[in-house]
């Protein structure tokens, strides 16, 4: 069996070698989070911002964000009321993509997307558009990492601003798998 | 073309010198702009309490390893992730091969992972007949070129774009003077396909914790997150050493990877994966495989000295301001990993003999030890393959022979000082050109004059 294998040879390898203690809680150590925000983050990774201080503004905001759409999709998360009266498409088929985000991150600028979101509407369309809630938006990774680990889906993405390459002679480029376009709609909760 | 491997070294790195010099400016170029960012991302930051926290992690993680790769298993498990342990690369591709048998696999996708180059992941599946995409656009170049990854991160980084231009206009019909967004424009088309139809996604690990079982995968352009949430089965190819204790140890690992690696704050994507799709999720994989692989770390771990080696997180800090790495990109290592950190992996991993002569691939400058985000001591840990390579008596005759004549003549103070007299008599601007390894240098600079006086002579009249 590979597995007894292999573990016995770790223990053979550790024989006699001092154990290290885990050093304790990783500390952001001088990137100051308390001065930041998330805006400012996430429009330094790329990303756009709308701040709407009222829900009832969402949907009207969205539907100018759509543009002359044929359709979006929307992610299974997003309120009704946050949707224009647009026809809905598959991911693979919609230019813009709608989705909730579980929270936020300021000290890397992230998005938190969640799984049962539905992963296609956060990355196929071209466009993604993202709603979070200014309540949560977590100061630094560790205190967001601590919220989401009691209740853990399939698949947690960070979507820090949009997709980005230099793999072509170091000239960056947006867009080259996941949405070149996203824009986190920062809303209060009413 | 033979398959490269480290032996060949010598002649590769000559070879690149001489008939490609396009490299060493495209290398160089990436190199600098990767090590600048670094350098501005760890400004920020307190950066020896980060690296040594890091440090600090993955020693604890590698004295417990056994402890938490069963937590792992246990836990990956419980999230319906079917675990599969690889003595050795061929394990490791059976294990991916009853997988493509059970499910009939004939279409897959990539995301980077440097393990599946180690393993030889991608002509295992083309030679049983599995259509194998790179999705990664670096990856994607140099699989159209056939040609292996050239560095850790930036796999395509000795290519300028006029190198791809020529590539994709062949390849993909674009225009001869496409600009980087058109050619980019045009892989995305051509790889969105290949992501909607493929049955398989396969990826590596930058992380794998205990803990909770997550698998933590980290990108900018977003191919992995496709990868591991578009096709039906993802099978991840994950190193025993890539464990992490805690979810909440991913906090710090996940932004001192990449402000190690490109300067980011955090990669634009982290997938952080527990197992397949649930009741009521839209989509992701309906079957998730993660293949554990040793294939040599055990006999790393059981070196009292090299184990600190694995500890290595994979961001390429040691490549880009390696002097040497920056002449020639990676090939000429001949596997996998290259640069310093590939130097001292090679030995571990392949064995000192077929590991030669890596680990004198160095000047020995330090520059590497001062940016790794876990402080391996890859100085030391070159002259430590080094002195082992003696021991086993794997150098050529002729340095063992200069060497015992050296420590011979620096034990014994009068032969030292007879010797020295001779050197500084000799008329090196005509003489220093006869001798060996000082013939080369000397021929293209201007020897200075030695003094006639040694140190200790001056030393002895009192000197300031």
């Amino acid at each position: 069996m590979s597995k007894h294998e292999i573990l016995r040879r770790v223990r053979e390898a550790l024989d006699g070698r001092p154990a290290v203690d885990h050093p304790g809680d990783f500390e952001s150590w001088g990137t100051r989070p308390e001065e930041a925000t998330f805006e400012d983050a996430f429009r330094a990774a790329g990303g756009e911002i709308e701040v709407l201080a009222d829900l009832s503004e969402v949907a009207t905001r969205i539907g100018e964000l759509a543009g002359d759409a044929p359709g979006i999709s929307v992610g299974a998360g997003v309120p009704e009321e946050f949707l224009p009266q647009l026809p809905r498409l598959e991911p693979r088929d919609a230019p813009v993509g709608v989705s909730m985000a579980r929270g936020a991150v300021t000290e890397t600028g992230s998005l938190l997307m969640d799984a049962r979101d539905g992963r296609r509407a956060q990355l196929l369309p071209p466009t993604h558009l993202v709603v979070v809630y200014r309540d949560t938006i977590h100061p630094t990774l560790r205190a967001a990492l601590d919220a989401v680990v009691p209740d853990l889906p399939s698949g947690l993405g960070l979507h820090s601003g949009p997709s980005k390459s230099a793999d072509i002679g170091q000239i960056l480029v947006k867009g080259v798998h996941g949405p070149g376009r996203v824009v986190a709609l920062v809303v209060e909760r009413g | 073309m033979s398959h490269p491997r480290p032996s060949g070294y010598a002649d590769a790195a000559e070879r690149i010198l001489r008939e490609e010099p396009g490299v060493r400016d495209s290398v160089t170029a990436a190199t600098r702009t990767f090590h600048d960012h670094r350098t501005e991302a760890f400004r920020a930051v307190d950066e020896d309490a980060w690296r040594s926290w890091a440090r600090e992690v993955k020693s604890h993680l590698l004295t417990h390893l056994d402890a938490y790769l069963e937590e792992a298993e246990a836990r990956l498990t419980e999230n319906g992730v079917q675990v599969h342990w690889a003595e050795t690369a061929d394990d490791a591709l059976e294990a991916l091969g009853r997988v493509v048998d059970q499910h009939d696999i004939r279409r897959s996708v990539k995301g980077k992972s440097m393990l599946s180059e180690e393993l030889g992941v991608n002509e295992y599946l083309e030679g049983r007949g599995v259509r194998v995409r790179e999705t990664d656009l670096g990856e994607y170049i140099i699989q159209l070129l056939g040609e292996p990854p050239s560095h850790i991160v930036g796999p395509a980084i000795h290519k300028s774009v006029d190198d791809c231009r020529i590539l994709f206009h062949r390849e993909l019909g674009t225009a001869p003077d496409a600009t980087p967004e058109e050619l980019a424009a045009a892989a995305r088309r051509a790889l969105r396909r290949e992501f909607l139809d493929a049955d398989l996604g396969m990826s590596g690990g930058n992380f794998l914790v205990a803990e909770t079982g997550t698998l933590a995968l980290m990108e900018n352009e977003g191919n992995i997150r496709l990868s591991t949430s578009l096709p039906r089965v993802h099978v991840a190819f994950v190193g025993i050493e890539k464990l992490l204790p805690r979810f909440a140890d991913l906090a710090g690992f996940l932004q001192i990877l990449t402000r190690s690696a490109t300067g980011q704050p955090i990669g634009n994507y982290v997938s952080l994966l527990q197992g397949p799709r649930r009741p009521g999720e839209p989509d992701g994989p309906d079957e998730v495989h993660v293949i554990l692989v040793d294939n040599g770390r055990t006999n790393l771990l059981a070196d009292d000295a090299a184990w600190e080696a694995l500890r290595c997180i994979r961001c390429g800090a040691c490549l880009n301001i390696c002097p040497v790495y920056r002449q020639t990109g990676g090939h000429p290592w001949g596997w996998a990993y290259s640069g310093p950190i590939g130097a001292i992996l090679a030995p571990g991993l392949l064995g000192l003999e077929e590991a030669m002569p890596l680990p004198y691939a160095s000047s020995l400058c330090g520059a590497c030890a001062d940016v790794c985000p876990v402080k391996i001591p890859i100085p030391d840990l070159l002259l430590h393959w080094r002195e082992r390579a003696v021991e086993e008596g794997l150098i050529g005759h002729t340095e063992a022979l200069v060497m015992k004549g050296y420590a011979a003549m620096a034990t014994h103070p009068d032969l030292f000082r007879k010797a020295g007299s001779l050197l500084r008599w000799i008329p090196w601007k005509w003489g220093g050109r006869a001798l060996p390894v000082l013939g080369g240098w000397s021929g293209e600079r201007e020897p200075p004059e030695p003094s006639k006086a040694s140190f200790q002579q001056l030393w002895d009249e009192g000197i300031e």
